[in-house]
């Protein structure tokens, strides 16, 4: 029990604060958590491990939970997680409901939050001393394995796929490590740029690029006009918030915050991925569903207690695979690495103490979050309407410590910053997808070490399949997803043809 | 027959060119899929090419286009002059104290939408407060380097 001493007033303090600068970006349309955890490492680069770690977790709670905010008062997802929340939050705002939805979702986001945290604290563990024994080729099989997943849930598979493979082929730029078994030598550049690319782009100004500057581009593009609502919103009037609105939601709210967990799990699926999933799940076992969408509780519960479960659910690939499951978790990879330290499968066996202060963290977070919302609500509706004139020279501002600072001082990190920032930017206009992108770009250079490395001892790709009986589990999961994908791409073309048939 | 199968999986690789092994194959993969989705879209692609891309659309309908090159630009001089103004005072961070006010200044400006006079006393604050609160917290407090 030496965690405990390791807790001191200063990592709370951290934590809450985190929660509430994460509930803000949360708040203001267009920012996301991704953002908030990437605009706020350099904060925590001269901070020890459990300190940093406090406040990243905080931001990324509290920047999934701050989204429903705008989603009931402005009809604005505040982050792409809660764009079900608008369904039944906004027709409830109209009605002069306001804080009773607000409150319902706050609740809602605190029961999914912890239900992941314990899914997280009772499954990471476990997953992590099965994932101990794996050998090179069942390491590169579960890489492999995520691909597919990010794969076949994307929108479009084969462009997901797509965007996958560039990530791992902008991570492949720079030397082939003498340190993980490579032969030193570069490749995939001019020798003009040896000078600055011998390692490759660092991580984190490529993600701080992608999520911050990329994001400000769009905007810029837009416009930057700060978001009018219809109308002035009456917060209370109407049914007043009671607990008892919650009587017979047990069931949705476990189903939802279990759908929330899960899809927290795959690796490359977003947060909307897993609201809309809890939110369609729910309209299907419904008593009445043709209240949904006109300001049903039943909606809001679903989405926002999904949207926090996952959370924890990220958490889980992360710290026992070395996965992340979202783009926020990716950042927070970028955090370990800061830190000198490297998530996987012996992560959290060897570092017992920060295994349990992050739990402590999450669950604190957690709370922390439940309660500058619940009673500080009208306060934090006010944050939406931060011009965006101020916030965003403040933003790039940020960005650029982040990225100078990573390397302890070199110019080519901003550089990469803003390279990033145009890609990310041009990416999401010609439909590439991010999420997938990123995750090759983390994934891809250890993917090569496996894959190479298990070809150099055993000279045969057969061993990929004969190695253990855990690859051919592999093999089975990797079949499951991909025929999952074309499934899933039957359906909606079938629906589709019908819709065409009744119109 | 098993025999020649397994004899087609064999690989051998050269450790002197083993670094270009892994690329390679990403590589071939990247124009596979790139060739599939050409295939899959081919009918989508013959309409681009027949109506010289009329109907594309890199930008938005109504783009802010002063405000995104504008972003672009500022960002570009930034860097340059950090570093530029980060050398004539090496190791202190003010080049990016200087650079940051100004180009907090500006970028307020190219993006505010009404300006009064109360509009223009908040982004004078803004651009002087935060960039010298970032520079004092993070970089005298905090020892994080700085351009």
């Amino acid at each position: 029990m030496d965690f405990i001493s390791l807790l001191s007033p200063e990592y709370f303090l951290l934590a809450a604060a985190g929660s509430l600068v994460g509930i803000i970006f949360g708040a203001i349309p267009g920012m996301t958590a991704t953002m908030a955890v990437a605009v706020c490492l350099p904060l925590t680069y001269s901070l020890g491990l459990h300190e940093g770690l406090a406040l990243l977790l905080g931001l990324y709670v509290g920047g999934i939970s701050g989204g429903l905010v705008p989603a009931i008062l402005l009809n604005i997802p505040g982050t792409p997680s809660s764009i079900t929340t608008t369904f039944d939050g906004h027709p409830m705002a109209q009605r002069g409901e306001a804080e009773r939805a607000l409150k319902i979702c706050i609740v809602s986001s605190l029961v999914g939050g912890l239900f992941s945290a314990v899914i997280l604290f009772l499954f990471a563990p476990l997953l992590s001393d099965f994932a101990i024994k794996f050998s090179y080729v069942e390491k590169f099989l579960i890489i492999f394995f995520a691909l597919t997943v990010i794969a076949s849930l994307s929108s479009n598979m084969l462009v997901g796929i797509f965007s996958g493979m560039i990530g791992v082929f902008l991570s492949l730029i720079g030397t082939y490590d003498v340190g993980v078994g490579g032969n030193g030598e570069y490749r995939l550049m001019a020798d003009f740029m040896v000078p600055y690319l011998e390692e490759g782009f660092s991580l984190l100004p490529v993600l701080i690029g992608l999520f911050g500057l990329a994001t400000i581009f769009l905007e810029a593009e837009r416009g930057a006009k700060d978001e009018v609502g219809e109308k002035r919103i009456q917060l209370t009037q109407g049914t007043p918030f009671k607990l008892n609105v919650f009587r017979g939601q047990f069931v949705n709210m476990l189903r939802s915050s279990s759908i929330g967990t899960f899809v927290g799990m795959l690796p490359g699926i977003g947060g909307s991925a897993a609201s809309v999933l809890a939110y369609s799940q729910q309209k299907n076992f419904s008593k009445d569903p043709s209240k949904m969408g006109k300001g049903a509780p039943e909606g809001l519960i679903a989405s926002e207690s999904a949207n926090n479960a996952l959370t924890g659910g990220a958490l889980i690939p992360l710290l026992s695979l070395g996965i992340p499951g979202d783009s926020t978790t990716a950042v927070l990879i970028g955090a370990f690495t800061l830190q000198g330290l490297q998530v996987g499968p012996l992560f959290i066996g060897e570092n017992l103490d920060t295994w349990y202060s992050m739990m402590i963290g999450l669950v604190f977070a957690n709370l922390v979050m439940f309660g500058i919302m619940f009673f500080a609500i009208k306060h934090i509706a006010k944050v939406v309407m931060v011009p965006k004139y101020v916030l965003y020279p403040i933003i790039i501002m940020m960005c650029v410590v982040g990225a100078y600072a990573i390397n302890y001082g070199i110019m080519f990190d901003v550089w990469t910053l803003l390279i990033f920032g145009l890609f990310g930017y041009v990416a999401q206009k010609i439909g590439l997808e991010i999420a997938p992108l990123v995750i090759g770009f983390i994934l891809g250079s250890s993917a090569e070490v496996y894959f190479v490395k298990s070809l150099e001892s055993f000279g045969t790709l057969s061993i990929f399949f004969t190695k253990s009986p855990i690859a051919i589990v592999l093999w089975l999961m990797i079949a499951a997803s991909v025929l999952f994908s074309v499934y899933l791409a039957l359906k909606a073309r079938r629906n589709s043809k019908s819709r065409a048939i009744e119109v | 027959m098993s025999q020649t199968l397994t004899s087609l999986l064999e690989v051998s690789i050269d450790f002197d060119q083993s670094h270009l092994f892994f690329p390679k194959l990403v590589v071939t993969l990247l124009a596979g899929m790139l060739l599939l989705i050409a295939v899959i879209h081919r009918a989508r692609l013959v309409e681009i090419v027949r109506t010289r891309g009329a109907g594309l659309a890199f930008f938005e309908e109504n783009a802010d286009k002063f405000r995104l090159f504008s972003t672009v630009g500022l960002i570009v001089i930034y860097f340059v002059s950090m570093d530029y103004v980060g050398q004539l005072f090496p190791n202190t961070g003010l080049g990016f104290l200087f650079c940051s006010i100004a180009f907090i200044a500006a970028l307020s400006l190219v993006y505010v939408h009404e300006v009064t006079r109360s509009v223009l006393l908040v982004i004078a604050c803004n651009a002087l407060i935060a960039p010298l609160a970032v520079w004092y917290v993070l970089g005298s407090l905090f020892d994080i380097t700085l351009p």
